[in-house]
């Protein structure tokens, strides 16, 4: 489709950003999981996937579910600049998502992280995919986070060293909801990095094919008796 | 002021800390942590006697210095109230027998290694901070 | 002296429930243990005395004086009722006083419970908790935990005895296997040797927690509730019971120092060593009588040492009937066929509680076919306060 000149102006200016490559992680499970970045033409696998856990309260699933979804909407319809989101994939399912964008070529903006399937450190290794794609291939200089849950927030400031950046608010606030920032640098991350980032590439050929297709869960742990309609 | 009832003013200087053995009046067994009874002569220990300028009826003798390393842990799953990524924790035994626990501060820690033990804050808290053992390969101020 | 039988057992799921009450997940595993023993609409004339197990509900919960609370959720007014603090050894410890009361004569029917919400509060916040039990001055004033004490622990075993951390692993990828047939268990996720040990991801998959302990080589935290009630065999209200009832042959309690590295040997546990030999004397039985056991592996070394300690196997070999899977539901001597506290899980005050529900549900042959032990006759529960300073072993028998 061809924007129209007023569409064209909606649109933001955009970077060229190389591709995240896909590695695979092995969970205690000894399940494999694919992390690779997704297309935006599987936005629609990624919403059903997301807007189940709309209606979780508990762990601010729905806080970060409704803003994951907006990012994703937003990214398709071509209303913020630069997105890239990675998805964790269990034989073909999804199971769980990181969004992230980039200011300019220096300053990430990390988004937002859900782990669907829970107690297998899904939504760490997602996490950590994601700063690995900043900082690794991107090569961004910081990232900008913040975590709705306190808990995961001293979490990852304890597990990342995340500086505190909350004093020089407001010159320094996040995107969503500009609340008070913390902020990855490339020491810090390269300090968390061998402790943090996991995974192996090259993909081989069948992983990379049970992974082709986004699947959105069939069952999420945060909704006992789900079923998808 | 002088004679009997002269206030002991020495409680306003600057403290020293130290970790104490204590050492039984009677058959002279040494204790750390402390303890009300001794487990060999079954001499108590009035934990009153200590308090304001009482002598206190047994010997408390510093516990510092050399010591062996019996086993160590890198700890990434800490208590509230402490913020780093991990600590290093360990169990020694000093040259009179006595073993205690405290943090570690040495690279490359092996069991058997010699070791040195400092009284440190281990423990910051407003107006409770916590001293206690550090065991290090060195002395060091 | 009489004789005490379980006659009702009841639990409930264990996991993060912390969105629920804390009361109300205790009145359910109560109201369950009264179902199952036929006797829930007669519980006012059964139940002469309530035995509450929790650690921490007066801290992490705010809630003070548990056990009325849950007598009047549950409808058991006027009944006596008192609750049972003694760490992670909580459970076992009011089932120990509630055979003490009905021996004595005070009682004829007990009901205890045991339950925690730990998930109320933070990780921090609940380690820190849990850490509260050590010695103050000499241990938990430098941020040592359980953990802390698990880890040095664990070094010196697997130097002296040469555990590897393949052999740990083992015993997290059996517990786990267990409790994924367990309705019950917090981690019901199976986790495989190849994937938490031995391939290159495995350092990712299981970091290290307390040096040289794993993320499975721990128990996770848990909310949770089990409840039994105990009955006098020389009681008339036996006749109300409707399932086969389960003696309790054994049960006794030791100490040891609060202070880990007091220990003339740190690695031996007195504690458990003297509450299985006076459990094993009061039941007229021998470790060779024990068919199963669940053992309180609330980090995986533990399985070995109080194994070791228990009368199973010899000082430094536990490790080699792991290897030669004797300890798995098919073996000579299962051990903790009910996934364990590291995948069943660790609602502290709920666990010694637990463990006996696994016991009696084993010998009833009501444990689900896949984790069944065969024909048992003598099962065995070791919970284990503070870091082995206050243990309780339990022996039932069919």
């Amino acid at each position: 489709m061809i924007p129209d000149e007023l569409e064209k102006k909606n649109r933001p200016p955009e970077l060229d950003l190389c591709a995240y490559p896909s590695k695979s992680i092995i969970l205690a499970s000894e399940e494999r999981m694919v992390v690779r970045q997704c297309e935006r033409k599987e936005v629609g696998a990624l919403l059903e996937a997301v807007f189940p856990l709309i209606q979780v309260k508990t762990h601010y699933y729905d806080l970060v579910a409704a803003r994951m979804a907006a990012e994703l909407l937003g990214w398709y319809h071509y209303r913020i600049a630069n997105l890239f989101a990675l998805a964790g994939v269990i034989d073909g399912e999804i199971a769980g998502l990181v969004t992230s964008r980039l200011v300019d070529e220096k300053l990430g903006m990390s988004l937002h992280t859900i782990a669907i399937r829970r107690g297998l450190r899904v939504g760490a290794h997602l996490f950590a995919a994601k700063m690995e794609h900043h900082f690794d291939f991107l090569k961004q200089e910081e990232v900008w986070v913040i975590v709705e849950s306190p808990v995961g927030l001293k979490r990852l400031m304890i597990e990342y060293a995340l500086l505190d950046r909350a004093a020089e608010y407001p010159a320094i606030r996040h995107e969503s909801g500009g609340v008070p920032t913390h902020v990855l640098t490339r020491e810090n991350y390269e300090a968390a990095r061998e402790r943090m980032v996991a995974g192996a590439r090259p993909l081989d050929a069948a992983l990379a094919e049970s992974a082709a297709i986004l699947r959105p869960p069939a069952a999420y742990p945060q909704i006992p008796g789900y079923t998808r309609i | 002021m002088s004679g009997e009832n002269a206030i002991n003013f020495e409680h306003y200087g600057e403290p020293e800390h130290h970790v104490y053995a204590l050492i039984c009046p009677k058959c002279g067994k040494r204790f750390y942590p402390s303890v009300l009874i001794c487990d060999v002569c079954h001499t108590r220990r009035n934990p009153f006697a200590s308090a304001g300028n009482a002598p206190p009826e047994w010997e408390k003798e510093i516990l510092e210095g050399p010591c062996t390393l019996l086993s160590w842990t890198r700890v990434f799953a800490l208590p509230e109230g402490f913020t780093v990524k991990s600590l290093d924790f360990c169990i020694v035994e000093f040259p009179n027998k006595l073993r205690a626990s405290g943090r570690l501060e040495a690279e490359n820690p092996e069991i058997g290694m010699p070791l040195i033990a400092h009284v440190e804050i281990v423990n910051e808290k407003v107006n409770m901070d916590h001293y206690g053992f550090i065991f290090s390969r060195e002395n060091y101020n | 002296m009489r004789k005490v039988c379980v006659v009702g057992i009841g639990h409930t799921v264990f996991g993060n429930l912390h969105h629920l009450d804390l009361v109300d997940l205790m009145g359910h595993a109560s109201l369950n243990a009264l179902e199952d023993a036929g006797v829930l609409a007669e519980r006012r004339e059964i139940v002469d005395q309530v035995f509450v197990a929790n650690m921490g509900a007066g801290r992490v919960n705010i809630q003070s004086a548990i056990a009325s609370a849950l007598v009047s959720r549950i409808g058991l007014e006027s009944c006596m009722a008192e609750a049972v603090e003694n760490g992670p050894a909580s459970g076992a410890s009011a089932v120990k006083l509630g055979v003490m009361a009905i021996k004595s004569g005070m009682a004829d029917a007990v009901l205890v419970t045991g339950g925690e919400m730990m998930n109320a509060v933070t990780r921090w916040i609940s380690t820190d908790f849990v850490a509260s039990m050590l010695h103050h001055e000499a241990e938990y004033a430098y941020g040592m935990t359980l953990p802390s004490l698990a880890a040095l622990f664990t070094r010196l075993y697997m130097q002296r005895y040469g555990v590897t951390e393949r052999d740990l692993a083992l015993i997290a990828v059996k517990s786990h296997e267990n409790a994924a047939k367990n309705p019950y268990a917090h981690l019901k996720t199976p986790c495989t040797l190849e994937a938490i040990c031995e391939s290159d991801g495995a350092d990712h998959a299981n970091p290290i927690i307390a040096d040289p302990l794993r993320l499975y080589g721990i128990c996770p935290v848990s909310d949770g509730a089990a409840s039994l009630l105990l009955c006098a065999e020389d009681s008339p209200k036996m006749r109300h019971f409707t399932k086969p009832p389960v003696t309790i042959s054994g049960i006794a309690s030791a100490t040891d120092t609060h202070c880990v590295h007091l220990r003339a040997d740190p690695l031996i546990l007195d504690a458990v060593r003297l509450a299985a030999e006076r459990a094993y004397t009061m039941a007229g039985l021998t470790p060779r009588d024990i068919s199963f056991a669940e053992l309180h592996d609330a980090f995986v070394i533990l399985e070995l040492a109080i194994a070791e300690e228990a009368g199973f196997f010899e000082r430094g070999t536990a490790h080699l009937a792991l290897r030669r899977d004797e300890t798995r539901v098919n073996g000579r001597l299962p051990i903790n066929t009910s996934g364990g506290l590291k995948a069943k899980g660790h609602p502290l005050g709920a666990t010694g509680v637990s463990q006996i529900y696994e016991l009696v549900k084993q010998l009833r042959g009501q444990a689900e076919p896949e984790r069944r032990v065969r024909d048992p006759k003598h099962g065995m529960a070791v919970n284990f306060g503070g870091f082995g300073n206050n243990v309780v072993v339990t022996i039932c028998s069919r």
